[in-house]
C-alpha cells in the first residue's frame, strides 16, 4: 500500500507525456498561460496538497505536488485535471503516470535536464521548467520543499549540460552538416554559403547555417523564380543558375539540394574555384538524391565533401555517443536525487528531534519543580542530585527514539524501503509521543 | 636550490600534461581552466631554475648542454602557453607540456657543475643570439604541432569519421592560421638568430662566416623555411603546407641535434 511507504509527507508527480499519450489528448490537457494562473490556486490547499506546480508544454502535462497524503493527493490531481480541462477522466487516466518520492524527484530532474525529452538534450525544456516554477512561485503555491526541488532541478540540468556532451550532439542531418562546418571553419560570420536547388533538405540546412550566423547566403536554381522565393525566406541573394561557376570561388560552403539527374559540380569547376580562392578550404554538402556533386571531389585537397549518407552516418554515430553520455547524465541525476532526498528527510526529522527533546525537558523540569516544592528541607547537594537523576532518566528514555530518528536520517535514502516496512517514521514518532497535541 | 626548482618544474609539467589530457577527454570545464595554470606554474618555476643557475655562475646560463636544453624547454612551454591563451587551441598545451617534461628529464641526464665560461663566449651577443634562435625553434615547435593536429583532423574529416573528441580539437581554419602565423614569427626569429650569430662571429673570430656543418645546416634550414613561407603566402594551404612544415621541422631537429656530433668551433658544446 502506497500510504505505508510515505514519510510524514511525500513528493509526487502525476502527469502524461509524449512517450505514451497521443498529441490530441496532450493538446486538450495542456494549460495555456492564462488558464494556469486561474487553475493552479485551486489545486493547492493545506490538507492534501501543501505545495504544487504545473509543468505544461506541448510534450507533457505534469503536476508536481508536496503532500502529507499520497492517495488523496493522487485522486485530487486526477479530478483537478479532468475538471479544469473539461476532459473526462476515463479518457486520459490510462495514460497517467504517478511517480512518488525519490522517483518523483528523479523524474523532475530528468525532465529539466532534457533526458526525458523527445529529442534528448534539446535545450528548450529547461526554460519551460523555469517558466513553470516562476508561474507557481508568483501564485504562491510553492513552499520550502518544492522551491528547493525546482532550484535543484535547474542546477542538475546545468551539471548535465556542462559535464556531459549530451546537448552538443547533432541530431538531424542538417545540424550535423553545420557542426561539421564548425570543425572546418573557425567562425561562420565571415563565410559565404551557396545553395544549389530549392529542395527541402537544402532549405533546412540554410536555416541552420543562418542560425549559426553564417555571413552571406547565395541561392541558385534552374527556375529563377523559386530561387527568389527561397532567397527571400533566408535573407540571401540570388545567383542565376548559368553563372554558378563564376560565383563558386566566393563560397566556403556549398549545399546541393537540386533534383538533377547529372552532377551539378565537377572537379574542373571546383579546381578552378580553388585556384582562384588560393586554396581556401571548401565544404561541399550534397543533400541531393541522386547526388548533385561528383564524389571524386572529396579527393581534392582542401575540399571536404559529405553526401547524405555520410551525414546520416554522422548522426548515427552521435546517437551512439549520446547513449554513453546519457549514462553519465543519469549518474549525475541519481547523485543529486540522493542529496536532495537526504535534505528532504532531514528537514522532516530535525523538527521532530527538537520537539521531542523540548517536550521531555518541559515535563522533566515541571515535575522536578513540583516535587522539590514539597521537599523544602533538602540540601542543595540533594536538589542537585534530583536534577541529575531526572535528567539522566529522560535522556535514557529518549535515547532509542532519537537514535532511531538520527539513523533513519543518516541512512535516509538507501534504506528507505526497509523503513517503509517498519512503518515507523517521524510522523509515527510524533504520534506516539504526542508531539502534535497541545497538552492540558 | 636549482635542482630543487627543477624537480618541482618536472612535477608541474607532469601535472600539466595530465590535466591537459583529461581536459581534452572529459567535458568538464573545470579541468580546462586548471591545466593552463599548471603550465604557467611550470614555466615560472622553470624560469626561476634558469635564473638561479645564471646568478650562481655569473653569466646567462645557456652554454652547457643541459642549460641549453633547459632554456629551450622553458621557451617552448612558454610559447605554447602564450598561444593557447590567445587562441582556442588547448591541444597545444597537451603537446608542449609533455615536451617540457621530457626535455626537463634530459636536463637531469646532462646535468653538469658550473665551470668558467670560455673567453669566446663571454660576450653580450650570447644572450641575443641564443634567445633569438631558441625562440625561433620554440615557435617552430608550435608550427609543427599545429600541422600534426591539422593532419589528424583533416584525415578524419576526409574519411568522415567525426567523433566528439575531434570536435574538441581546433577547427582546420584555426590550425592553418596558427601554422602560417607561427611560421612567419619563427622565420623572423631564426633570421635574427642567424644575423646576430654572424655579427658575433665577426667580432669573435674575425669573419662572419666559417664553413662548418653546423652553420651550413642552419642556413639550409633557413632557406627551407624561407621557401615554405614563400609558397604559403602564394597560396599553399592545408595538408600540403602542414606536411612541409613537419618536414622542415624534422630537418631543423637533425641540424640541431645531429650536428652536435661533428667537431666545430660553433658553440661551447651545444647551442
Amino acid at each position: 500500500m502506497a500510504s505505508l511507504v510515505q514519510p510524514a509527507s511525500s513528493l509526487m508527480v502525476v502527469g502524461l507525456n509524449h512517450h505514451t499519450t497521443p498529441v490530441e489528448l496532450r493538446e486538450q490537457l495542456a494549460f495555456n498561460d492564462g488558464a494556469l494562473d486561474a487553475s493552479l490556486p485551486r489545486l493547492v490547499d493545506t490538507e492534501t496538497i501543501r505545495e504544487g506546480a504545473i509543468l505544461s508544454t506541448c510534450n507533457r502535462v505534469e503536476v508536481v505536488a508536496h503532500t502529507p497524503n499520497l492517495d488523496a493527493a493522487n485522486e485530487k490531481i486526477r479530478v483537478f485535471l479532468a475538471e479544469e480541462q473539461r476532459v473526462a477522466l476515463p479518457r486520459f487516466a490510462p495514460y497517467l503516470y504517478t511517480h512518488v518520492n525519490q522517483e518523483a524527484v528523479s523524474h523532475l530532474f530528468r525532465v529539466a535536464s532534457s533526458l526525458d525529452s523527445l529529442v534528448v538534450g534539446e535545450p528548450q525544456i529547461l526554460g519551460q521548467v523555469k517558466d513553470a516554477y516562476n508561474a507557481s512561485s508568483a501564485l504562491g503555491t510553492l513552499g520550502t520543499v518544492l522551491h528547493r526541488c525546482f532550484h535543484k532541478s535547474f542546477s542538475v540540468a546545468k551539471r548535465v549540460r556542462t559535464e556531459t556532451s549530451i546537448a552538443a550532439k547533432a541530431v538531424s542531418v542538417s545540424s550535423a552538416a553545420v557542426d561539421l562546418a564548425c570543425t572546418i571553419f573557425d567562425h561562420l560570420e565571415d563565410k559565404t554559403a551557396m545553395v544549389i536547388g530549392v529542395g527541402e533538405m537544402g532549405e533546412q540546412a540554410v536555416r541552420h547555417l543562418r542560425g549559426r550566423g553564417v555571413g552571406t547566403i547565395m541561392v541558385t536554381n534552374r527556375t529563377f523564380r523559386r530561387a527568389v522565393e527561397l532567397a527571400r525566406t533566408c535573407n540571401g541573394t540570388v545567383v542565376p543558375f548559368d553563372q554558378l561557376d563564376k560565383h563558386l570561388h566566393l563560397t566556403d560552403v556549398v549545399i546541393g539540394s537540386a533534383g538533377s539527374p547529372h552532377y551539378v559540380l565537377h572537379s574542373g569547376m571546383v579546381e578552378e574555384a580553388l585556384e582562384e580562392r588560393k586554396r581556401s578550404p571548401m565544404f561541399l554538402i550534397d543533400l541531393g538524391v541522386p547526388r548533385n556533386f561528383d564524389p571524386r571531389l572529396n579527393n581534392l585537397d582542401n575540399v571536404f565533401l559529405y553526401d547524405i549518407d555520410d551525414l546520416e552516418q554522422v548522426v548515427e554515430d552521435h546517437k551512439g555517443e549520446r547513449q554513453v553520455e546519457a549514462v553519465k547524465a543519469e549518474a549525475i541525476v541519481a547523485e543529486e536525487v540522493n542529496k536532495f532526498w537526504r535534505w528532504f528527510v532531514n528537514q522532516e526529522v530535525t523538527p521532530t528531534i527538537v520537539a521531542l527533546r523540548e517536550q521531555a525537558e518541559l515535563i522533566r523540569s515541571r515535575e522536578v519543580e513540583k516535587t522539590l516544592a514539597g521537599l523544602a528541607e533538602l540540601s542543595p547537594q540533594a536538589k542537585e542530585a534530583v536534577e541529575a537523576l531526572t535528567r539522566s532518566l529522560t535522556n535514557k528514555l529518549l535515547h532509542p527514539p532519537l537514535a532511531y530518528l538520527k539513523q533513519r536520517h543518516h541512512n535516509g535514502v538507501k534504506r528507505e524501503a526497509e523503513y517503509a516496512q517498519e512503518t515507523a517514521s517521524p510522523h509515527v514518532i510524533r504520534q506516539i509521543f504526542g508531539l502534535d497535541t497541545h497538552e492540558e | 636550490m636549482e635542482v630543487w626548482l627543477l624537480t618541482l618544474t618536472l612535477l608541474l609539467y607532469l601535472l600539466s600534461t595530465a590535466s591537459f589530457i583529461v581536459g581534452l577527454l572529459s567535458a568538464r570545464p573545470v579541468v580546462r581552466t586548471i591545466a593552463p595554470s599548471c603550465l604557467l606554474a611550470a614555466c615560472l618555476c622553470h624560469a626561476g631554475a634558469i635564473a638561479v643557475r645564471s646568478l650562481t655562475v655569473g653569466y646567462f646560463a645557456v652554454t652547457e648542454v643541459y642549460e641549453a636544453l633547459s632554456f629551450f624547454a622553458c621557451l617552448t612551454a612558454g610559447i605554447g602557453l602564450l598561444v593557447q591563451w590567445r587562441l582556442p587551441v588547448s591541444i597545444l598545451g597537451a603537446i608542449v607540456s609533455p615536451i617540457g617534461f621530457i626535455l626537463t628529464l634530459g636536463v637531469y641526464v646532462f646535468y653538469t657543475q658550473a665551470r668558467a665560461l670560455p673567453p669566446t663566449l663571454q660576450s653580450a651577443w650570447l644572450p641575443i643570439h641564443v634567445t633569438a634562435a631558441f625562440l625561433g625553434y620554440a615557435v617552430f615547435v608550435v608550427a609543427c604541432s599545429a600541422s600534426l593536429v591539422y593532419l589528424v583532423q583533416e584525415k578524419h574529416l576526409k574519411q568522415k569519421k567525426a567523433s566528439s573528441f575531434l570536435r574538441r580539437l581546433p577547427s582546420l581554419e584555426t590550425l592553418d592560421h596558427l601554422n602560417y602565423r607561427s611560421l612567419a614569427w619563427g622565420f623572423l626569429l631564426l633570421t635574427l638568430g642567424l644575423l646576430s650569430g654572424a655579427v658575433w662571429a665577426e667580432y669573435a673570430w674575425g669573419h662572419f662566416w666559417i664553413w662548418e656543418p653546423r652553420l651550413i645546416l642552419s642556413v639550409v634550414t633557413w632557406i627551407l623555411y624561407a621557401l615554405l613561407l614563400h609558397y604559403r603566402s602564394a597560396g599553399w594551404r592545408g595538408r600540403r603546407a602542414a606536411t612541409l612544415t613537419i618536414v622542415c621541422f624534422a630537418v631543423l631537429v637533425v641540424s640541431f641535434v645531429g650536428v652536435q656530433f661533428f667537431p666545430g668551433r660553433h658553440g661551447g658544446q651545444f647551442g
